[in-house]
């Protein structure tokens, strides 16, 4: 028997970013407007449904300043009366659509003009899409001892806003949850630049990042890269990246960086050498602050491509410049996050 | 020796046998397919029954206008993906959803407008049931009547099934039902006209409820072929319960003749409720909604603890001996087929799997794997720990027990003696083994067997032969 499968979708509902994307520019030919988008999405949804009678869906709205879960099939409220049953459409199709709709509704109505400065928060979703697989998986493998758990969970995470540095560190520890989890994070970049945590995270946990280039067609694209579970996705030529962006973000600034240094002892990141460390407090000897000063490359801004460029390391304890641009140094960071 | 494995990886997951609903469907000609397809929600349940891999080229051609060439495709299956892609393909194309064709891929055009309309909603067709007034006289009852009703109605037919032979006298299904039994060959007249349970009887006995379900409801889609009742309307009306929700009430007025007709058959196998045989409204049982889903089509099983059913009551140990911590008449009387049962106590039966019980469970036709399968399936959670699961040493011998019946082969054929030369034997015997029918030969004796197939030509090649002599 094929397993069934959990999917957690997350969505980015930031006011922003979507009057962007729906308004026409020399930049964005094919604008797509929230609506479209959502019916969009509400059909990818019901073909998960679809799928499989035992498949789950949890759905969580990314709004300024807060997330909310919009969607859940394991808390489903039956006695609803707005789901009067109808004769033409599957009902939990209908109770999905529905519920969908009037959650983002009531918490759009409620947006302030003061909302629109505010940063989506992007974390808060992830996170809660991640307890609520912890909570599933934990409850039905006590339930039945390990012979069904296999629910197969991955978060789909559906972007327009662009990366927060200042959420790196959060992003990074919900990164390595999910790896404890065997949670396989897919990313869809709907509209934007490409953002450099997501690849980080869909790299991470084996999932696929797509940026779409024809918004018109974002149904293919999510039935074809996202629909299918990670039970049988080593028989499909899912997209996978041929290029990820390793960067980090500094502790000091939260700065993306591209030479960051980092702590010896507690793999902290930082833009620029520090006498001690903000993290663990380790002293560093004065001298070895001074050349690494005096090593640092002129410019201070970040540029993109630079060739790998490891500092030996002198003495230690020291911090070591070292190129941020590896896996090492991620996880390093994110290791460090973690506690 | 195979061992039973359950934690397969994802690979030998996706090809798992098709289920029992596919190869009925692949038999029925194009137009009864087609017709079917007319309605959203068969549409829907066909889908779920297939592959995932199946399911997911659905997918991805579902929302194309025009046709893809072959080639576009394949290209999206890695190296190791390519024969469970041809699989897929060949299947899809049975089933007439993706027309087989050797340059371009595309969905039925009425498949794909059914299906399109099932994920999207809308439209006129009604095909997911038309809920039903509520009827303040008879509200529709609650899930837990319902499962008790579906459960009582099915543990009958099973318990008379199993206890038929024993001399026991248990409640009776009703004619229908029994007479299904019997057309299924699960039970047969014996003299004195009394129903016997037969060895395929039992073997049905030892499958899973949803295999059970869907093999009885497939002897009723062949029956009503005979019936003459409308073929594609019965299977539309068996789809379209699969897709209801548990626990609603829907009406009986939009429904056809054959589907009206089959409201009360169903009610027999305990797949609907109805208030009584002439009310307007039904509700569909578990039973009938975990149709086209894996989850346990039945509740928790009657008197015993929660989750019984799908967690499993059977502890097996290295010597032989078997704690089943169940008080279900059914249950017992099942393990009865192949236990020797020692003790009863109100809720553990305590019993060994000896030679003499197996022997017996043989001698009725149920065989080993079914056996070793059953008690895999029902094992308790604590037996899940065990790697692997059941002990070895019991499942080799189980299979020894079968081997030792089977020391004797028969197999029917003619025995070809009194060649007048051993010339013409040998010419005559080439010529058998050239046709591969040679089961066993003598040449000092000039004789050999053949088997029952190759007999006619055998035959008309000794009397050509003999002609030509003459």
């Amino acid at each position: 028997m094929d397993a069934a499968s959990h999917l957690g979708v997350v969505v980015d509902l930031s006011p922003t970013h979507w009057y962007l994307s729906s308004t026409r520019t020399q930049h964005n030919a094919r604008p797509l407007s929230l609506k479209s988008f959502l019916s969009h999405l509400l059909v990818f949804l019901n073909s998960h449904i679809a799928c499989k009678d035992e498949n789950t869906l949890a759905v969580f709205g990314v709004l300024p300043g807060r997330s909310i879960m919009l969607y859940s099939s394991t808390s489903e409220s039956s006695g609803n009366p707005l789901d009067k049953a109808d004769a033409n459409t599957y009902r939990p199709f209908k109770v999905l659509d529905a519920t969908v709709m009037r959650t983002i509704a009531e918490h759009v109505e409620n947006l302030g003009p003061s909302d629109l400065e505010i940063p989506g928060e992007l974390v808060g979703a992830l996170t809660k899409s991640l307890c609520h697989i912890n909570r599933i998986t934990t409850t039905s493998s006590a339930h039945a001892n390990g012979q069904t758990a296999s629910i197969d969970p991955r978060i789909l995470i559906l972007s327009v806003s662009p990366d927060q540095s200042l959420s790196y560190i959060p992003i990074m520890n919900s990164i390595f949850s999910a790896q404890k989890l065997r949670v396989t994070i897919d990313v869809c970049k709907v509209y934007g630049s490409e953002s450099v945590f997501l690849q980080q995270a869909a790299h991470l946990t084996g999932g696929s990042y797509l940026h779409i280039d024809r918004a018109d067609a974002l149904l293919q694209y999510l039935t074809m890269s996202f629909l299918p579970p990670p039970g049988i996705r080593q028989l499909l030529s899912v997209p996978t990246q041929d290029k990820i962006d390793f960067r980090a973000a500094c502790f000091c600034h939260k700065r993306i960086v591209d030479i960051g240094f980092v702590c010896s002892v507690c793999l902290s990141i930082f833009c620029q050498p520090v006498p001690v460390c903000s993290t663990c407090r380790t002293k560093f000897p004065i001298k070895t602050l001074q050349r690494l000063n005096a090593a640092r490359p002129a410019v201070t801004t970040p540029t993109a491509a630079a060739t790998p460029y490891i500092r030996s390391p002198a003495s230690l304890p020291s911090s070591n410049a070292i190129k941020v641009g590896a896996v090492n140094g991620s996880q390093a960071a994110a290791r460090n996050g973690l506690r | 020796m195979p061992s039973v494995n359950l934690n397969a990886d994802p690979i030998t997951d996706s090809e798992w046998s098709p289920h029992i609903l596919l190869a009925f469907l692949q038999s029925q000609s194009q137009t009864a397919l087609t017709r079917l397809y007319h309605k959203p929600s068969s549409c829907l349940s066909v889908f779920r029954l297939l592959r995932p891999l199946e399911r997911q080229l659905i997918m991805n051609l579902l929302w194309l206008e025009s046709t893809i060439p072959m080639s576009t495709m394949s290209a999206w299956v890695t190296q190791e993906g390519k024969k469970p892609y041809d699989d897929s393909l060949s299947t899809l194309a049975r089933l007439h959803i993706i027309p087989k064709s050797t340059t371009k891929l595309a969905l039925n055009a009425t498949f794909r407008t059914s299906l399109r309309q099932a994920i999207t909603g809308g439209g006129t067709t009604g095909s997911f049931g038309v809920p039903a007034e509520p009827d303040p006289q008879h509200p529709p009852p609650d899930i837990a009547t319902l499962d008790a009703y579906a459960l009582e109605r099915w543990e009958t037919i099973l318990h008379y099934m199993v206890s038929s032979g024993t001399g026991q006298h248990p409640t009776k299904p009703s004619q229908e039902v029994l007479f299904l039994l019997q057309r299924s060959g699960l039970m047969t007249k014996t003299r004195g006209g009394v129903l016997q349970i037969t060895s395929s009887g039992f073997q049905f006995l030892l499958h899973d409820p949803h295999a059970q379900l869907w093999e009885l409801l497939l002897q009723f889609l062949h029956m009503a072929e005979e019936r003459q009742m409308d073929l594609v309307e019965a299977l539309s009306f068996l789809l379209m319960l699969s897709t209801m929700e548990l626990g609603l009430a829907f009406a009986t007025e939009n429904l056809s003749p054959t589907q009206n007709a089959m409201l009360a058959d169903l009610r027999n196998y305990g797949l609907i409720w109805q208030y009584d045989a002439s009310a307007r409204q039904f509700s569909p049982t578990r039973l009938a909604t975990t149709l086209t889903s894996s989850s346990p089509p039945l509740p928790t099983s009657r008197n015993t603890g929660a989750g019984s059913h799908d967690q499993g009551f059977i502890v097996l140990e290295t010597n032989y001996r078997l704690y089943a911590y169940t008080d279900n008449p059914l249950q017992i009387a099942v393990l009865n087929l192949f236990v020797t049962l020692k003790a009863r106590f109100p809720n553990l039966v305590v019993g060994a799997i000896t030679r003499e019980s197996v022997k017996k469970a043989l001698a009725n036709g149920i065989t080993a794997d079914q056996i070793i399968s059953y008690l895999t399936t029902y094992a308790h959670p604590q037996m899940r720990k065990n790697k692997p699961l059941l002990p070895v040493t019991v499942q080799d011998q189980i299979r020894l027990w079968e081997l030792e019946k089977n020391r004797v082969k028969s197999q029917e054929g003619y025995l070809y003696t009194a060649f007048a030369s051993q010339q013409d034997y040998e010419y005559v015997l080439d010529y058998a083994k050239k046709l591969d029918v040679v089961l066993w030969e003598n040449p000092t004796k000039r004789c050999f067997f053949g088997s029952l197939d190759g007999h006619a030509n055998i035959r008309g090649f000794i009397e050509r032969r003999t002609a030509e002599k003459a």
